[in-house]
């Protein structure tokens, strides 16, 4: 049976009336619309369907949705003020960290949990951040020099 | 070819980019349309099996269950091959006949679609799959191919007797092996294995499909080779080519898979019994299953040299597991061998391989066809002729690799080659001369070892390497360039967007590219080959050049002077012998399109093209790896690709394309094993839970040369960079581990317990 | 594999009676869920197709890390692995188990996933669980008729079996506070990948006294390389109130790899094994010796 449901996402407050056994990543991309997030693997491997839950990177194929209830959820389309991409969107662009793109957006959005509690990382660091996000393009190794580089723009923007 | 070049060459950011990174990009799993049904697909669990009945009426009473079709309901479409080469479009080659229909009363392998289903939502699709009963007779199967080809053994396809699917030779033997081997003073030879890797895609086979008011069928389909996936669609389904539109969105990765028909088959056959569009898109499993990964061989190898490192004869024997239907994979074991055996100059080749049907799902195509197995054992065997005698790993390819002018490996001249290079500025950013060949003691011990490869740069002369591009002037002096490569993440559209501008003198951001509609778009053989750079930026440039050459027509008269006269640089058409005579291209365009003069004309060019030669890129790649003696595990430490691509269109991409291949050359190396079941025939690692691919944390410290020399032959000077990266990284990877612990291992891939039974039996 | 679940009625408890109500009153129709990681994949895969899921999340209390020297550590069943694993107290004084959470899974799952949940999915390859045994931690167990606290060596029954009951729900880890001079560590090596289900893991408890060297007590814990986590007691014994050398670590090692018996890649497990409890004897060894040494300095 249907159960209304508040969520937060990307900042709106949204009410829904949603089945018990909808996962989170069918109510993003199916009920809300929001296609950024992607699903690859189903069963919590890939990271392709990470979401911020309260800031913290969440696997969206392995929720159901009503346990996010009341949460604050930010997706990848959550990230850009308006057209003003966010410095790790920014980053993934100009490092060339982007292929066919369908991994990235959970690994920005794991790149950005980890720069909002470790703003300075190690590559190490970022490595471990993002070892729950599988890509199969990149080898990684722009992916890594994007995060230092947005942590480094992040870090001067910061600072003026 | 010395051009001063102001946009090729640079690292632009790509024009999809910023859709992928804000979540906007839409691929073909993110399409809707009002009133859209979802697909879904019943698979057989056996390896072999006759449907003897389906049961379908409850799945079709679910309310929301739309059509149920079953192997009866589509026997008014036609069979078809999914590898799409059921046309002679192979020089001299072969045909695969059609072997599958679009659902299959007899099932040839687990994964084998049975019956399929389209529902008002997904939910309903997969509890629907769960009402068709279906009533099995288990056949007796067959998964390893040496057991298929023995008499007796169960016939898996109507299409191959004796399941042998295709017998093929190397195309260009040369000389005589036998007399090459007696002239020899060294032979190496070994049996190699390779295993079936598979493409893990980020996004899984999804198709969309829709019949629209005109009655055309309306396809967004993934395939690679878009106009020929429309051709065979067309064929399937009874009708004109005319009336299919088949539309490329962004895709989530392909590296070949995406080079047959996937979900689209299956999706429009929904679409047609609804009336509805239906999307279908499949799980990971199934993509696993019912798709083709790449082709596994075992070989028998031998290689003769002189005592001074000549090469004097190759000769290899291939055994290729195909599956249940024969698909792409027969061309893995002739790629195989084009790229192997020619690599190295050598008077005396030959080669043959038996392609093998076996209840095991398909096998096809993947980055470097079957270049990447067959490198496994030669560049192993060279480094182990090298020892013998007792020459460097680098001095003996040094001796053998063939120089320019020389005919390469597909019977085509060698427009260019730095492979020299390659492997000393490789052999420099690796440590070669502080860390090859040192002695190693202790637990931990570290090797470097090396792998060469030559690939190529589009299909010719083996496949028909037909690529057309249009390019229309606006009125501003941007340009509309109408192509229709795959966009897979490979970075095309910017690489085109480069090549044009560079040739009209605009900017690479005046480019917009029209693509994705074969109602729009003309020709296009595809992206795969390594070939989209190369030939359809071969295309582009001509098309581009006739353009220009229309530029400078009109502004010779503007200016009052000769077209020779003229040059374009940053979007202004100047006079080279005086620049500050000069009038912006917009303002010709715009002149040519509002001209009140009686001469109206759309600044525009076109090409069709058709690659008659093949500029090989070549590459070395070197490992440095450190194995623990006691568990058997290796690490890569550091890997080095050094590249010869001619000119780098963009620096950015080839990079990306090469730490990519690292990634997919070390999984093909260390990790990933695809694992069938002898016993049920069932695919037991379907997922990323029991199917490996190197992560992160995987990944070694990694470092791209790019030699960056111009090739005459390609636009710009360019050669194709999209497979080369990990054709040698897994035998580089096995040369390391030789000269680290001194033990060969040949079969792929290279697990911890192989690396200790070596250990161990070179220690008895 | 389906990607979606099949439809199931759904509970948000507020409290621990609550929750075991409903658990008692669904049976063995009902399943609880926390973190989801392995639970909704055997859902996905229709391995289990529960009637009723209690989400249990939603009980405040029930997430939380205490410690007081007396009390020893008190872990809420919900406390997540990424919580355990940064938690400065773990670190600092159940070290082992801090970095056994941090190898589970990937980021997410650690985030998701519960330490309640890794013990009570009951697999032989629960990277929390080797370091649970040697630190001779205690499960509380509560049920409509009261609670009842079960020590985690008699907790594992057989392969995803556990003393769990079916009305019955584990909501705290008590672990006291290993003695003074004592060190541990956890020691793995992944199947095929470095973010990999554990090929074998083992987690190792040491006291040793500063006076004489002597191993005054040795536990050892292993995982993925039988049909549940075991302690390899034998092992044990072999080193426990003897002065330690290599090759009694040696023996210790080859001790416990008979104290194994893996399904698949047998011998590589059994193998690794011996690696890895020399290893981890080793190490922890060292740690002790240098406590000592710091603390006479």
């Amino acid at each position: 049976m249907k159960q209304i449901a508040n969520f937060i996402v990307n900042g709106k407050a949204c009410e829904l009336a949603i089945e018990p056994h909808m996962l989170l990543v069918e109510v993003l991309r199916d009920e809300l619309g929001l296609t950024g997030t992607k699903q690859s693997c189903g069963i919590g491997h890939c990271g392709a369907c990470t979401v911020l839950i309260d800031g913290i990177p969440t696997l969206s194929c392995l929720t159901p949705a009503l346990t996010a209830r009341g949460k604050n959820i930010t997706t990848i389309e959550g990230l850009a003020e308006g057209t003003r991409l966010h410095p790790i969107q920014k980053a993934f662009i100009d490092y060339g960290a982007i292929q066919c793109g369908y991994c990235t957006p959970g690994m920005i959005l794991s790149a950005k949990a980890l720069l909002d509690r470790n703003p300075n990382p190690s590559r190490e660091q970022v490595k471990q951040a993002l070892s729950g996000n599988l890509c199969r393009c990149t080898g990684y190794v722009k992916i890594v020099d994007a995060v230092l580089a947005a942590a480094e723009s992040m870090g001067k923007e910061a600072s003026e | 070819m010395s051009q001063k070049l102001s946009v090729v060459g640079k690292r632009i950011i790509q024009p999809d980019a910023a859709a992928k990174a804000t979540g906007a990009a839409m691929y073909a799993s993110d399409l809707k349309m009002p009133g859209m049904l979802i697909g879904k697909v019943l698979r057989s669990p056996y390896p072999h099996a006759k449907i003897k009945r389906i049961g379908k009426s409850k799945a079709e009473k679910l309310p929301g269950v739309e059509a149920v079709i079953t192997p009866e309901d589509v026997t008014q479409w036609k069979p078809f091959d999914r590898g799409l080469k059921d046309l002679p479009m192979i020089a001299g080659g072969y045909l695969v006949p059609p072997d599958e229909h679009i659902l299959n009363e007899r099932a040839r392998h687990f994964g084998d679609a049975i019956a399929a289903v389209a529902a008002i939502n997904e939910h309903i699709a997969e509890e629907a799959l769960e009402l068709i009963e279906v009533e099995y007779e288990e056949l007796p199967f067959v998964i390893d191919p040496e057991e298929a080809m023995k008499p007796g053994a169960p016939q898996v396809s109507d299409v191959a007797e004796g399941n042998i699917g295709k017998h093929l030779s190397y195309p260009f033997p040369e000389g005589d092996v036998e007399k090459g081997f007696k002239e020899a003073d060294c032979i190496v030879e070994g049996t190699f294995s390779t295993t079936k890797q598979e493409h893990c895609t980020a996004e899984t086979a999804a198709a969309v499909a829709h019949l629209d008011v005109n009655g055309r069928i309306n396809i967004w389909s993934q395939c690679q080779v878009a106009h020929m996936a429309r051709r065979e669609i067309a064929h399937i389904f009874n009708m004109p080519v005319s009336k299919v539109k088949l539309m490329t969105p962004l895709v989530g990765g392909g590296f070949g898979q995406r080079g047959s028909v996937c979900a689209e088959p299956i999706c429009i056959a929904l679409a047609l019994k609804t009336g509805k569009p239906v999307k279908l898109e499949y799980t990971r499993e199934e993509n696993f299953t019912a798709l083709e990964s790449r082709t596994g061989f075992k070989y028998n190898l031998k290689i003769g040299f002189k005592q001074d490192g000549t090469l004097t004869a190759m000769q290899v024997y291939m055994l290729g597991r195909l599956g249940g239907y024969m698909g792409c994979g027969p061309m893995a074991s002739v790629i195989g061998m084009v790229f192997g055996l020619g690599h190295y100059r050598c008077p005396n080749r030959a080669g043959e391989a038996d392609m093998v049907m076996t209840n095991t799902p398909v096998s096809g195509a993947f980055r470097g066809f079957g270049n990447p197995a067959m490198m496994w054992g030669i560049e192993q065997l060279v480094d182990e002729a090298a020892e013998k005698l007792g020459m460097n790993p680098l001095k003996i390819r040094l001796k053998n690799i063939k120089k320019a002018g020389e005919i390469a490996n597909m019977g085509l001249r060698l427009e260019s080659t730095y492979l020299d290079e390659c492997i000393k500025r490789g052999a420099e950013a690796i440590g070669w001369k502080e860390k090859w060949g040192k002695k190693k003691e202790g637990k931990m011990r570290r090797g470097v070892g090396i792998a060469t490869m030559t690939h190529c740069s589009g299909a010719a002369p083996l496949y028909l390497d037909h690529s057309n591009a249009f390019i229309k002037l606006n009125e501003d002096g941007s340009a509309d360039l109408t192509v229709h490569p795959a966009p897979l993440g490979q970075h095309i559209w910017g690489a085109l967007s480069q090549i044009a501008a560079e040739e009209l003198g605009i900017l690479a951001e005046d480019i917009h590219i029209v693509t994705g509609d074969t109602d729009i778009t003309l020709f296009e053989y595809g992206s795969d080959a390594s070939r989209s750079t190369y030939a359809i930026g071969s295309a582009t440039l001509i098309a581009a050049h006739q353009a220009k050459e229309q530029i400078l027509e009109r502004a010779a008269k503007m200016l009052g002077v000769s077209p020779d006269e003229l040059e374009i640089k940053e979007r202004q058409v100047y006079v080279k012998a005086n620049p500050k005579k000069s009038i912006p291209v917009a303002d010709v365009c715009y002149d040519a399109i509002y001209n009140f003069k009686g001469e109206c004309l759309n600044i525009s060019g076109k090409c069709s093209w058709e690659g008659r030669w093949n500029s090989s890129p070549t590459g070395a790649f070197f490992a440095e790896v450190e194995i623990n003696t006691e568990t058997g595990r290796v690490k890569v430490i550091k890997f080095v690709t050094a590249i010869d691509c001619g000119k780098a269109i963009n620096p950015m991409t080839v990079e990306g394309q090469l730490e990519g291949g690292m990634q997919q050359g070390i999984g093909y190396g260390l990790t990933e094993d695809y694992i069938i079941n002898k016993d049920t025939g069932v695919v037991e690692s379907d997922n990323y839970d029991t199917y490996k691919m190197p992560g992160i944390l995987d990944m070694p410290e990694t470092e791209v040369v790019i030699i960056d020399k111009p090739d005459p032959k390609g636009p710009f000077g360019a050669k194709g960079v999209g497979e080369p990266g990990m054709v040698g990284v897994a035998p580089a990877i096995a040369n390391a581990i030789y000269d680290a612990i001194g033990v060969r291992i040949k079969d792929l891939p290279i697990t911890p317990e192989k690396v200790l039974k070596a250990l161990g039996e070179k220690s008895q | 594999m389906a990607r979606l679940l099949k439809p199931f009625e759904y509970f948000e408890p507020r409290t621990v009676e609550e929750a075991v109500q409903l658990l008692s009153k669904y049976g063995h129709q009902a399943k609880v869920l926390a973190g989801g990681t392995d639970l909704l994949i055997s859902m996905k895969k229709r391995k289990i197709t529960p009637q009723y899921v209690v989400y249990i999340k939603s009980i405040p209390e029930l997430d939380y890390i205490h410690y007081s020297q007396q009390a020893g550590l008190k872990i809420g069943a919900l406390a997540t692995h990424t919580a355990i694993a940064d938690s400065a107290i773990i670190k600092d004084k159940f070290e082992l188990l801090a970095s056994a959470c941090g190898k589970v899974g990937t980021p997410q799952v650690r985030n998701m996933g519960t330490i309640g949940g890794n013990i009570c999915e009951g697999g032989p390859s629960q990277d929390s669980v080797p370091s649970l045994l040697v630190l001779e931690a205690k499960l509380k167990l509560i049920s409509l008729h009261g609670e009842r606290i079960v020590p985690i060596d008699e907790f594992f029954i057989a392969p995803f079996k556990t003393a769990l009951q079916e009305a019955e729900l584990l909501t705290e880890i008590q672990i006291p506070t290993p003695p003074p001079r004592s060190a541990g560590c956890y020691k793995w090596f992944t199947k095929i990948t470095t973010v990999d289900e554990s090929l074998a893991g083992v987690a190792v408890l040491m006291l040793l006294d500063s006076t004489d060297g002597i191993c005054r007590d040795l536990k050892i814990g292993l995982c993925s390389v039988a049909p549940t986590p075991i302690r390899a007691r034998r092992a044990e014994q072999v080193l426990r109130d003897k002065k330690i050398d290599n090759s009694l670590i040696e023996r210790a090692a080859r001790v416990a790899v008979e104290e194994t018996s893996p399904r698949s890649r047998a011998d590589y497990r059994k193998r690794m094994t011996g690696v890895l409890v020399r290893e981890a004897i080793s190490e922890t060894w060292q740690k002790i010796r240098q406590l000592h040494l710091r603390e006479r300095a």
